[in-house]
């Protein structure tokens, strides 16, 4: 960002966000927060990966995080506050119309059979993003034995997530710190 | 307390675990919120947390903006209430989080250890994805037609068909979902 550049005043910010996030799903959002924050010079490329890269390790959905750091980073935490406000009241809105939709007409036969139809998408969606993040692991056989032993521990033992990321998030984080260490060994 | 305030400290309570716990992205938490909103507080039927879920993949923004859906539910007195609290409680601790990280940050720049949190929770919460799947899977109704039934096949082909057609052809996620939703109500009413 050019020194002489004026701050992007706290409506600015949220009004980036709120149009985003009222019509950007999944990975599309990333992309729609990356390309409007580098075209309007808010931040240089490399500070927008960094930033990035800290939405997807924090808990949180991502877009909202990330947001969060832009606002951040433009105009502090009244910065943060808007780009929250942003990136979250329109879809919170937006599911509400759809909820209440729903509360009116779910009795309805072809409602009915629309809601059935559309959960089993959300089912194949949700499949196919396990799919694809298990593809992503087919290196590592110990990181696949981790990842089955967790499925197993929450769908079948009800396992409860503080317990999960603990023990078994921990065993990753360990085996992985060995494995860095390893690499430097060498 | 009234029951309704009782319900909106519980709520509060619950979201704000789930949002502290919500590494990831929030995809793996899928499992908890059903064990506390279904099976724990009684607050939505597993059909009901299934199709909120699926209202969350269908509106733009975070997948678990369904948590308003939740609290609505949860509270039939003051449903708005309900909703917003669900909300704050889902969003509201992680986000304090990132704005306080966002200043510690920047002195474990280049630390290995960034990589080493990020790569080493990574097999956990696929595992916890399995287990959405596992969740949502259980709830869906269009699965539970009897084994063998004409809708109870189509309904597998169009799980099978919406997940090769993300995996493969990149189609948008909410096109899928209402892609499927022509299907059910052709077919599955």
């Amino acid at each position: 960002m050019p020194a002489d550049s004026p701050k992007p005043s706290l409506t600015s910010i949220a009004l980036t966000f709120a149009s985003i996030s009222s019509t950007a799903f999944g990975g599309g959002q990333k992309a729609s927060v990356r390309q409007q924050v580098l075209a309007r010079g808010w931040m240089d490329r490399e500070r927008f990966m960094d930033g990035l890269e800290i939405a997807e390790v924090l808990p949180g959905p991502n877009i909202l995080n990330l947001a969060i750091y832009c606002g951040q980073r433009v105009r502090g935490i009244p910065g943060a506050v808007a780009a929250f406000l942003g990136a979250s009241v329109p879809p919170f809105i937006i599911v509400l119309i759809a909820g209440a939709l729903y509360f009116a007409y779910a009795s309805n036969p072809f409602v009915q059979g629309a809601l059935r139809g559309c959960a089993l998408g959300a089912l194949g969606l949700t499949l196919g993003n396990a799919l694809e993040l298990t593809w992503d692991e087919r290196a590592d056989w110990l990181r696949i034995a981790l990842l089955i032993v967790t499925a197993v521990a929450v769908s079948l033992l009800r396992m409860p997530l503080l317990l999960v990321l603990v023990i078994f998030g921990g065993a990753g984080i360990v085996h992985e710190y060995l494995r860095s260490r390893g690499k430097v060994d060498e | 307390m009234s029951k309704t305030a009782e319900t909106i400290l519980h709520l509060l309570w619950t979201f704000a675990q789930l949002s502290v716990l919500g590494f990831g992205g929030g995809k793996g938490i899928i499992p908890q919120m059903h064990a506390d909103a279904v099976t724990h507080y009684h607050w939505v039927t597993s059909d009901q947390f299934s199709q909120f879920y699926t209202l969350g993949k269908l509106v733009p923004g975070p997948t678990t903006i369904f948590a308003a859906l939740i609290g609505y539910a949860a509270t039939p007195a003051r449903p708005y209430l309900g909703a917003a609290v669900a909300t704050l409680g889902m969003f509201v601790p992680s986000s304090a989080m990132m704005v306080a990280f966002d200043t510690l940050w920047d002195r474990f720049a280049g630390s290995p250890w960034r990589t080493i949190v990020a790569r080493g929770l990574a097999p956990a919460i696929v595992g916890l994805v399995w287990s959405s799947v596992w969740t949502i899977g259980r709830g869906t109704t269009a699965l539970t037609f009897s084994p063998g039934s004409f809708r109870m096949l189509l309904s597998v082909a169009v799980v099978a068909a919406v997940t090769l057609l993300m995996l493969r052809a990149k189609v948008a996620a909410p096109l899928l979902v209402l892609l499927a939703g022509g299907v059910g109500v052709v077919a599955l009413r």
